[in-house]
């Protein structure tokens, strides 16, 4: 597969060049992947995918041309070219065209898990050892997918560039049920990791079931210990405002900010990190074949990085950090670097608080302001005076980014590899304590 | 097209012992312009093409999709599928069936007036630079900073056949259309604005809309919003809601809720369960007589638009919540087959690589008899909210909340000053309770609606009349 993937995204390089065109870059990925989904502890159904695809970046006269079209061969390269055509003489020049850079990637080695090959038709008997892992903790039912991934990706350039990488992924999660209750876990990484896994079994039984009588609370502010689901969550939103693109696009919080500006307490920093190897986004070229690197979005609280690929560096006058993405840079993985406070320290923090271990369907009033609201699902438990005092039924965040990172006053000791439904980039997070959190419920 | 192979499949898979094939040949073509401030990034082109094979074998219920469309291809996909199936064994507690239709053999296609290849890319793209031309001069005192936008034009084909006798051939095509504007202004911040616009058919669709006068007065609209909003009272008011916001309240709070894989629990670790439980079908009440919520594939030129659903079944209306009693939940052949009744044509995949899945097409509240002016005559204090950028809702789609973008106070039976970030948070049932009056104007609204895993999008639209709530109290979102 390394040969064929390869050889066609070279062949298309070849063929663009030869047509005429200023840059080409040829991304070629073979997926094979398999997912069983479970819920009320049954199979609901197991899915398999197997798919070639091309991804081609063609520019002439500062004008760009993106192409996307699964491939099986050499004459699936020759039918996208013929359909692109005359099609490109009809774009108009890209403001923000960047000739291709000289190619630096060095493609990192190490990223295959064997276990996970093995496996990828037995995902059904992996899953079953987490549900019976949750009920083991005592659920009473559960629902969750696992997934497993092969990727060969490789990626040709005009510039020269010919690079390969190969690796494996698991991603799994489940959302356990006690009673009126549920408690969420997940993992996301390359390795395929059995204790990890039924850890989220256990730890999503243990949030369904860590204390059961409901309690009320007014809607206002609260000091909150948000789980790595909810910080996973939230903090992809702050990761992808970074995206130079973000910003140009007016989708970014750091519009109003410049580098070395105080954005979050100086507890905290944002790491993106493609070189941490054991999570899913690690690589060592980007997609413009520019070496990968690890670098602060906020460093002790303040602005450090925007991430940027050749085009977005070029309008802001500044250097590729090595995240294209063709039109926009994106962060690979997510770390937040853990301090200092076990996790049983954090509650015992809190005089007049919450503990939330899950939320979703995050969405923005105002990208540049950052303000947002979640909803909280899962386990969220009443913390007074140290004590979790009871579990209270869905609330809502309804805050803004810049509050609640300038709030966090302790992160957990233990840092969790996290990708699920709602955390799309693999993230690596502790929890993170946050005072004066507002919170709301419905009025009416 | 690629019949051959797809019951080829059908074939291979019966005469391994399976007791149910569909296969579904599934193509997007597509381009798309991305222009930036009145400036070109880039264009697309987006192909995708494949196969998806759904199998029953052993009990189990499995999916698998292959980009290689030769017989042994699709061989290869239903091996891999029956191979899953059978490590499934431990997990398969009770027998995964499909329930007994009639099912369709048809060709249809959406004819267009106006083919996208028709029209010159350049006068696409003249199009969507120009609307820069003047939109930052409606503006009085504040700067347009950012404006985004994105065209997609799509042509959907699929061939669908079961072992159960489906046959169904379909072209459908599509056109998106979105914008993001960021105003902004030295001492009052700023402001952002999403637009959608989506359809079926041709590029007349596209037309029809004459962004550039949209744009213009939505940035004309929410300019004073930004400049002089006012914070909402404090105390309960009466509300009246947009029909944009009503079709998203409706989208959210009777189109999912009544989704029937998700009141079984199928989508419980994803995109959650419902407040529906199976007792209350038929049964339960959760509005009043003004609370109809109707959800229809089939109207012409809409983004949801289908005439056979992805198992073959013929479309048709369904009347999700009728005069405020829970109706009639969304149903695809298996969620039909778990609760002993049939399907109503709601099986949709995103793409040839996403299994069929309970969604929604076009859903709506029944409109009313009132004008706009009826609705607010007799508020004597009250808000309007128009329009909206921040949403949510709880899993099971009971607790919910809209902030308004473009926001009105009503004194004295009319419109008065802006309102800056009204934030409605009510739960489904004192929404549907709460609807005093209904305007007689049924508007719609395109959106990409997400759900399952891996998570598949599929164009809807939403849509209502503008609304007059009873009395609630009104928040703010955080500055």
């Amino acid at each position: 597969m390394k040969e064929f993937v390869l050889e066609l995204a070279k062949q298309s390089v070849e063929r663009g060049v030869g047509l005429g065109f200023d840059d080409v870059v040829a991304k070629v990925v073979s997926n094979e992947k398999s997912m069983v989904k479970v819920a009320n502890s049954q199979l609901t159904v197991a899915q398999s995918w197997r798919a070639v695809n091309l991804e081609l970046y063609l520019t002439k006269d500062r004008k760009i041309v993106l192409v996307e079209a699964p491939v099986k061969g050499k004459e699936d390269v020759e039918r996208v070219y013929s359909r692109i055509g005359d099609y490109i003489k009809s774009v108009s020049e890209s403001e923000m065209y960047a000739p291709l850079p000289e190619p630096s990637g060095r493609p990192l080695e190490g990223l295959v898990d064997p276990k996970i090959i093995d496996s990828m038709y037995r995902s059904p008997e992996l899953i079953a050892e987490v549900v019976s892992a949750a009920h083991g903790e005592g659920a009473e039912k559960a629902a969750g997918t696992l997934t497993l991934d092969v990727e060969r990706k490789a990626l040709a350039t005009s510039t020269g560039a010919e690079f390969y990488e190969e690796g494996t992924s698991i991603e799994v999660y489940l959302r356990a049920f006690y009673k009126d209750s549920t408690g969420h876990w997940a993992y996301g990484s390359r390795i395929l990791d059995m204790g990890a896994l039924k850890e989220v079994g256990r730890r999503a039984a243990y949030y369904a079931r860590l204390v059961t009588n409901v309690v009320d609370v007014p809607p206002r502010r609260y000091d909150v210990v948000l789980s790595p689901l909810v910080v996973g969550n939230l903090i992809e939103l702050v990761a992808s405002a970074a995206s130079a693109f973000a910003v140009l696009a007016g989708f970014s919080m750091f519009m109003k900010f410049e580098r070395g500006d105080v954005v979050a307490s100086e507890r905290f920093s944002l790491i993106d990190d493609p070189l941490q190897k054991s999570l899913p986004g690690s690589t060592g070229f980007d997609d413009e074949g520019v070496a990968t690197s690890t670098k602060p979005i906020i460093k002790e609280g303040r602005f450090e990085n925007l991430l940027h690929n050749s085009k977005t560096a070029a309008v802001m006058k500044t250097e590729s950090t090595g995240n294209a993405g063709l039109i926009m840079p994106h962060p690979w993985n997510v770390v937040i670097p853990a301090g200092d406070f076990s996790e049983e320290e954090m509650i015992r923090d809190i005089k007049d608080g919450l503990l939330i271990n899950n939320n979703w369907y995050t969405r923005l009033q105002n990208y540049v302001e950052g303000i947002f609201s979640t909803v909280t699902r899962d386990a969220v438990y009443r913390v007074s005076n140290g004590e979790v005092v009871g579990v209270v039924r869905r609330l809502r965040i309804a805050d803004t980014l810049t509050n609640l990172l300038k709030n966090v006053v302790g992160l957990s000791k233990s840092v969790y590899d996290i990708r699920w439904w709602e955390v799309g980039t693999p993230s690596k997070v502790p929890y993170v304590l946050v005072r004066n959190v507002n919170i709301t419920k419905p009025t009416v | 097209m690629y019949e051959d192979v797809l019951y080829y499949a059908v074939d291979y898979g019966l005469s391994q012992g399976a007791v149910y094939v569909e296969a579904r040949y599934h193509r997007h073509e597509g381009s798309e312009v991305v222009v930036r401030n009145g400036a070109v990034v880039g264009a697309g082109m987006m192909s995708k093409e494949g196969i998806g094979v759904r199998v029953v074998y052993g009990g189990a219920l499995v999916f698998s999709s292959t980009t290689d469309l030769t017989r042994e291809g699709v061989r290869k996909a239903v091996d891999k599928a029956l191979s899953l199936a059978r490590s499934s064994k431990p997990l398969v507690k009770w027998v995964h069936t499909l329930s007994e239709e009639r099912v369709g053999r048809s060709k249809y296609e959406v004819l267009v007036k106006e083919d996208f290849e028709d029209v010159h890319l350049e006068d696409k793209v003249k199009v969507l630079v120009g609307v820069w031309d003047e939109l930052p001069k409606v503006l009085r005192e504040a700067k347009l900073t950012s404006l985004f936008e994105e065209y997609i034009e799509v042509v959907e084909e699929k061939t669908l056949v079961s072992s159960d006798g489906a046959h169904v051939e379909s072209k459908t095509p599509r056109v998106f259309y979105w914008a993001n504007m960021v105003l902004a202004h030295p001492q009052r911040g700023t402001l952002q604005r999403f637009i959608e616009l989506g359809g079926s058919g041709g590029y007349e669709v596209f037309r029809s809309w004459r962004i550039r006068d949209y744009l213009e007065e939505e940035a004309r609209n929410i300019e004073p919003v930004l400049l002089k909003g006012v914070e909402p009272p404090r105390e309960p008011v009466d509300v009246v809601v947009g029909s944009e916001v009503v079709g998203l309240i409706v989208h959210e709070s009777a189109g999912h809720p009544m989704e029937a894989d998700r009141i079984w629990g199928r989508e419980a670790a994803q995109a959650g369960e419902s407040y529906v439980k199976p007792e209350m079908i038929g049964r339960g009440r959760i509005g009043n007589q003004n609370a109809t919520v109707i959800d229809d594939p089939t109207i012409p030129g809409s983004y949801g638009f289908y005439l056979y659903d992805d198992e073959g079944v013929p479309a048709r209306p369904r009347y999700i919540y009728y005069k405020g009693i829970i109706n009639e939940p969304l149903h695809n052949r298996w969620s039909a087959a778990v609760f002993g009744t049939n399907s109503n044509a709601a099986a949709r995949a995103m793409d040839f690589a996403s299994e069929p899945l309970v969604r929604m097409a076009n859903t709506y509240l029944e409109p009313g008899d009132r004008t706009f002016e009826e609705l607010i005559e007799d508020v004597e204090l009250g808000i309007y909210v128009k329009s909206y950028m921040e949403w949510n809702i709880d899993d099971i789609r009971w607790g919910q909340r809209y902030v308004g973008l473009e926001s009105y106070m009503i004194r004295r039976g009319e419109l008065a000053e802006p309102v800056l970030y009204p934030a409605l948070e009510f739960t489904t049932k004192s929404f549907y309770s709460s609807i005093a009056a209904k305007g007689k104007e049924l508007r719609f609204y395109a959106a990409t609606c997400g759900k399952g895993e891996p998570a598949q999008g599929v164009p809807v639209w939403a849509g209502g009349p503008d609304v007059r709530l009873s009395r609630m109290l009104v928040g703010v979102a955080p500055k």
